[in-house]
C-alpha cells in the first residue's frame, strides 16, 4: 500500500515535469523559426526595401493599455496608439497641425454653420456603410446625460447639445442630415475654432444597438469586440498584454499591406533586448536609451517633432478656485531679472544632451516648433547659455553676496535659497537631471535646494499652491488646437505659475475673436506670436526643451513614417523578408 | 474541530473589521487621488475633473465615505475601478485565472526543488554538495526577484530564446487549444523558475535540517539496528515524519498563491493580481487596491487559521479545541 502511493507520487511528479519539458521543447522550435526569419531581413541593407505580399509586424507598447477602445471614451495615450490603428477620424491634420479632410471633408462661410461630405463606401469593419448617422449617434452619446467620459466639451458647442443633454430635446438641434453623406452642423455661436473643437470620431451604430449610454463604457464593442473604419480590424484582445490585428481588405484607402499587427505590451526593462532581437519591431523609444537603439544594426531610429514641451515654473501668486483668480501675489519670484538671469545659466543644449540623449530641442516658447502658430526664434530672445552675463544681470537686479558666503542674497541683504522641487516616480534620472539644474544656478551664485516629492503629491501641492512649492519642474503637452488659454489666461486653474497678464489675456481672447480675426490665419498667427513674445520676454516659466517623439523599428519594417502629427495611415506599412 | 473553526471564523470579523478602517484610512492619506497627477491638458478640463471627483464622492466626509464603502464591500459590491471603468470583482475575475496559474506552478517548482535539494542535504549533511546546496540556497534568498527576473529574461529570452520575454500566451493561437495551453505553460515558467527557485531556500533548509535533527532519534536507531536498509530509513521513516511540519506551510502559501508577485509580474508584464495592484496604487484606483488589500488580509487570516488546523490533523498532540 505504502509502496503503492509513493509511486503514484512519483508518477504524478514525472508526469508534470514532462509537461514542462514538452512545453520548453516547443517554445524552443518557436523561438528558432522566428529568429530565422529575422536573420534573413537583416542582410537586406541598402537600396530600396522591396515590400513583400502579407507579413506581420509586431508593434510594442510599453505600458498596459486600460483596454478602453473607442475614441469616445479612451483616456491614456497607449489605448489612442492601438486606437489608431484600427479606427479612422472622419478628419485628419498635416505637418503644421492644421486639419485636412480625411473621410469627411468640409465647408464653411461664417465659422458658424459646416456642411461636411463624407467619402462615399466607406466600410465599418462589420460591413455597414459609414454614414453621417453614425456621426449624429456619437455626438448623441457625448452629449447624453449619462455618458461619464470627458468628451462633453466637444460637442457641447453645438447648437441644441445644451437642450439635448438637460432631456429638453430629443436630438441635437444643431445636426442637420442632408443624406447619408451630408450633413449641416450648426454651433451656438461663430467661433474660430468650432472645428477644432468639434468630435469628429463616428460610432458604429448596430455595435451599440441596444445598450444603454451608461453602460457602453463597460461593453463588448468597447473593450472586447471593438470596431472601426481603419486599415485593420480587432481579432482578439488579451486584457492588459496584447491585441491582434489583421488587415481590413475593404478598407477605404486600399487595401493593407500587411496580413497582421501584433500588438503587445513589454516592459520598459526589455524595450532594448527585445528589439535588438527583433522579437519587436515598432516601439516607442524613451529617449534616454535613444542611442542604444540607434547603434543596433537591425534597427532604424525614426524621430518627429514632439508636442510636449518642459519648463521650470515660478510660483508667481496663489489662486482661489472659488474665485477663479488669483488673490495674492508672491514676492520671491517677482523680478523678471532674476527669471532671465536663471534662464542664462542654465546650458540647456548640454543638459538634453545628458538627461535626454539629445533628443530634444531647446526652446523658448510655450509652443512646439512645429505647431504653425510658433514664433520664430528671431523675433524672441533666445537666452543662450551664457554665466557670466547671468551674474550681470544679477548684480545689476541687486543680488549680491554680502556676507561672503559665496552666494548671493536678494536685494534686502536677506539670505536668498531658490528651493526647487521636482516629482518623483522612481525614474533614476528625474532625481540628477534635476540636480543639474540646481547646480546651474548655484554656479553663478544662487543658493539652491531640491526636493524630490511622489507624483501625485507633487502635482496636489502645484496645483493647489502649496507653500513649499516655489520653483518646480513639470511638463505640458500642445494639440492641435493653438489656442492655449487653458494653461495661461489668468483667470485657469491650471496656469500653474499663477502669472497675471492683462495683455497676455487680451491677446488670447483676440486670438479666438471671430471679429477680430475672422477666418483670416495669419492675422491670427500675428496675435498668437505677439502673445509668445510677451511670455518669452516675461519667463513665468522657464522654457527647457521639446522632446522629439522617437521609434525604434526593425529595418525590416518598411512605408511607415512619422511627423509631427502621428504614423501615416498603417495600410501603408510593409514588411521586407 | 467544528466548534474551534466556527470560533475562529468569528473571531475574524472585528479583526476584519479593524482592517477596513486601517486600509481605507491609509488609502485615503496617500497623496493626490485618481483624477489627479499627471494631465493631458488636452484630454480633460478642470471642470470634468471636478465633476468626477464630486461623482466618485471624494469630496465628502471621511466618514461618509468609509460608511459608503464598507457597506457595499458587506453587499458584495466592491465597487468600479477609476481607471478600467469596469467593476472590481470582474477585473480581479479576469486576472486571477493568470495568477494561480502562475502561483501553482512556482509553487510545483519549490516543492520539486526543495524535496530534491533538502532531501539529499539533510541525508549527507556536511558535505561538499551540502554547502554547494545552502549556498545556492541562500544566494536565491539574498537576491531581489527583480535581478533574478531582469537577469531571466537576459539570458533565457533574449540570448538562449527559449523563452518568451512577456505576456501570459501568444494570442495569435486559438483559444482552448492544445497549442494556446502549451504556450501558456510555455509564457508562465520562466516567471514562475524566478518565483519558484526564489522560494525555494526555506524549504529547503528547513527540511534539511529536520531530516538531520531526526536522524539522530531513538526509532531510527532502532530501525537501523534491526538492519532497514538506509533509503527505506530516509525515504520513508524520516521523510514521512520531516513533512509534517512543512505541511503547515500551505496555509502559508494560499496567501502568496493568490496574492500573485507583484515584482516578478510587472518585470514579465504577466497581467495578475499583482501587477493590477501595483497599477492601482500609482494609479490611486482605491476601489480596486482597498478590495485587493482587504482580500489580502483575509487571506493572511484565513491561511494561518488552515496552519492551525492542519497542526491540529498531522500532530496528534497538538489539541485545537
Amino acid at each position: 500500500m505504502q509502496k503503492k502511493k509513493s509511486f503514484y507520487w512519483l508518477a504524478a511528479m514525472l508526469l508534470i515535469m514532462s509537461l514542462f519539458m514538452a512545453a520548453c521543447s516547443n517554445g524552443e522550435d518557436e523561438a528558432g523559426a522566428a529568429e530565422d526569419d529575422k536573420k534573413e531581413t537583416e542582410g537586406n541593407e541598402g537600396g530600396e526595401k522591396a515590400a513583400q505580399e502579407g507579413g506581420t509586424i509586431v508593434y510594442a507598447l510599453d505600458a498596459a493599455p486600460e483596454g478602453l477602445f473607442h475614441w469616445n471614451w479612451y483616456g491614456i495615450q497607449t489605448d489612442a496608439e492601438v486606437l489608431g490603428l484600427f479606427d479612422d477620424n472622419l478628419i485628419t491634420f498635416d505637418e503644421e497641425l492644421k486639419p485636412q479632410p480625411n473621410i469627411a471633408s468640409w465647408e464653411t462661410e461664417d465659422n458658424k454653420v459646416f456642411t461636411f461630405k463624407f467619402q462615399e463606401g466607406v466600410k465599418w469593419h462589420n460591413g455597414d456603410e459609414l454614414t453621417v448617422h453614425d456621426w449624429v449617434f456619437s455626438l448623441e452619446t457625448l452629449a447624453h446625460p449619462d455618458y461619464e467620459g470627458p468628451r462633453y466639451t466637444n460637442v457641447q458647442t453645438v447648437e441644441g447639445a445644451e437642450a439635448f443633454r438637460n432631456g429638453e430635446a430629443d436630438s441635437i438641434s444643431g445636426l442637420e442630415v442632408i443624406n447619408d453623406y451630408e450633413i449641416k452642423i450648426t454651433f451656438d455661436k461663430a467661433r474660430v475654432n468650432n472645428l477644432l473643437n468639434l468630435w469628429t470620431y463616428p460610432m458604429n451604430r448596430k455595435a451599440f444597438e441596444g445598450i444603454e449610454v451608461a453602460d457602453m463604457e463597460g461593453s463588448d464593442p468597447v473593450r472586447r469586440t471593438p470596431i472601426g473604419t481603419g486599415p485593420f480590424k480587432v481579432n482578439k484582445v488579451v486584457s492588459g498584454e496584447s491585441v491582434e490585428l489583421v488587415a481590413n481588405e475593404d478598407y477605404w484607402q486600399g487595401k493593407p499591406k500587411l496580413d497582421k499587427i501584433i500588438i503587445k505590451v513589454v516592459d520598459s526593462t526589455a524595450v532594448t533586448g527585445a528589439l535588438q532581437n527583433g522579437d519587436i519591431d515598432v516601439v516607442s523609444v524613451h529617449p534616454t536609451i535613444g542611442k542604444d537603439v540607434e547603434a543596433m544594426e537591425n534597427v532604424d531610429l525614426v524621430t518627429a517633432p514632439g508636442l510636449s514641451y518642459y519648463y521650470v515654473g515660478f510660483k508667481l501668486g496663489k489662486f482661489d478656485n472659488e474665485k477663479k483668480e488669483v488673490v495674492e501675489q508672491k514676492e520671491k519670484y517677482a523680478d523678471k531679472k532674476l527669471r532671465q538671469a536663471m534662464m542664462h545659466s542654465i546650458n540647456r543644449e548640454e543638459w538634453i544632451e545628458a538627461f535626454f540623449g539629445g533628443y530634444g530641442d531647446v526652446v523658448n516658447r510655450p509652443v512646439p516648433t512645429a505647431h504653425w502658430i510658433a514664433a520664430d526664434n528671431d523675433d524672441l530672445n533666445t537666452y543662450p547659455y551664457d554665466p557670466e552675463k547671468a551674474k550681470e544681470i544679477l548684480d545689476e537686479a541687486g543680488y549680491v553676496d554680502t556676507n561672503d558666503d559665496g552666494f548671493r542674497e536678494d536685494p534686502n541683504g536677506d539670505e536668498f535659497v531658490v528651493n526647487f522641487s521636482h516629482y518623483a516616480t522612481g525614474n533614476p534620472t528625474f532625481e540628477s537631471r534635476a540636480k543639474a539644474l540646481t547646480q546651474y544656478w548655484e554656479e553663478v551664485g544662487l543658493k539652491s535646494t531640491l526636493e524630490m516629492i511622489e507624483v501625485n503629491q507633487y502635482y496636489d501641492m502645484v496645483e493647489k499652491d502649496n507653500e513649499n512649492m516655489e520653483a518646480f519642474f513639470g511638463g505640458w503637452g500642445y494639440g492641435a488646437d493653438p489656442d492655449p488659454s487653458g494653461l495661461w489666461k489668468s483667470d485657469q486653474l491650471w496656469n500653474y505659475p499663477r502669472w497675471v497678464n492683462e495683455e497676455s489675456d487680451q491677446l488670447l481672447e483676440d486670438a479666438l475673436d471671430v471679429e477680430i480675426v475672422g477666418t483670416d490665419e495669419a492675422k491670427r498667427k500675428e496675435l498668437y506670436v505677439k502673445w509668445q513674445q510677451i511670455v518669452n520676454e516675461e519667463l513665468p516659466m522657464l522654457f527647457i526643451t521639446e522632446l522629439q517623439e522617437i521609434y525604434g523599428m526593425n529595418k525590416r519594417v518598411g512605408g511607415l513614417t512619422l511627423d509631427v502629427s502621428g504614423f501615416n495611415s498603417a495600410h501603408e506599412w510593409f514588411v521586407t523578408e | 474541530m467544528l466548534k474551534y473553526t466556527l470560533r475562529r471564523i468569528l473571531g475574524m470579523i472585528p479583526m476584519l473589521l479593524l482592517i477596513s478602517i486601517v486600509v481605507f484610512s491609509l488609502a485615503l492619506s496617500m497623496p493626490g487621488d485618481p483624477f489627479g497627477g499627471e494631465i493631458d491638458p488636452n484630454n480633460t478640463d478642470p471642470q470634468y475633473i471636478e465633476e468626477m471627483r464630486e461623482k466618485a464622492g471624494l469630496n465628502d466626509p471621511v466618514h461618509v465615505q468609509y460608511g459608503r464603502w464598507i457597506s457595499n464591500f458587506m453587499q458584495g459590491d466592491f465597487g468600479e475601478s477609476t481607471r478600467y471603468k469596469m467593476p472590481v470583482a470582474e477585473l480581479i475575475g479576469e486576472r486571477m485565472p493568470n495568477t494561480l496559474f502562475l502561483g501553482i506552478t512556482s509553487l510545483v517548482i519549490t516543492y520539486i526543488l526543495a524535496f530534491v535539494m533538502g532531501m539529499y542535504a539533510g541525508r549527507k549533511p556536511y558535505t561538499t554538495a551540502d554547502n554547494l546546496i545552502g549556498g545556492v540556497n541562500y544566494l536565491g534568498l539574498a537576491v531581489p526577484s527583480y535581478i533574478a527576473g531582469v537577469f531571466a529574461i537576459y539570458f533565457f529570452s533574449f540570448k538562449l530564446g527559449w523563452f518568451p520575454f512577456s505576456g501570459s500566451v501568444d494570442i495569435t493561437l486559438q483559444n482552448g487549444s492544445f497549442e494556446y495551453y502549451l504556450s501558456r505553460l510555455h509564457h508562465v515558467f520562466l516567471p514562475a523558475i524566478v518565483l519558484g527557485a526564489l522560494g525555494t531556500a526555506s524549504y529547503t533548509q528547513f527540511l534539511r535540517n529536520d531530516i538531520i535533527e531526526s536522524s539522530r532519534k531513538d526509532y531510527v536507531r532502532t530501525a537501523r539496528a534491526k538492519g532497514t536498509p538506509e533509503t527505506k530509513i530516509y525515504n520513508k521513516h524520516i521523510l514521512r515524519n520531516s513533512i509534517i511540519p512543512l505541511i503547515t506551510f500551505l496555509g502559508f502559501d494560499i496567501v502568496t498563491l493568490i496574492s500573485g508577485a507583484i515584482i516578478t509580474e510587472a518585470i514579465f508584464t504577466y497581467p495578475g493580481i499583482g501587477q493590477l495592484f501595483l497599477d492601482s496604487i500609482n494609479n490611486r484606483d482605491y476601489p480596486v487596491m482597498m478590495t485587493l488589500t482587504m482580500m489580502f488580509s483575509f487571506l493572511v487570516l484565513f491561511g494561518n487559521m488552515i496552519a492551525d488546523l492542519l497542526y491540529g490533523i498531522v500532530d496528534p498532540r497538538i489539541r485545537v479545541d
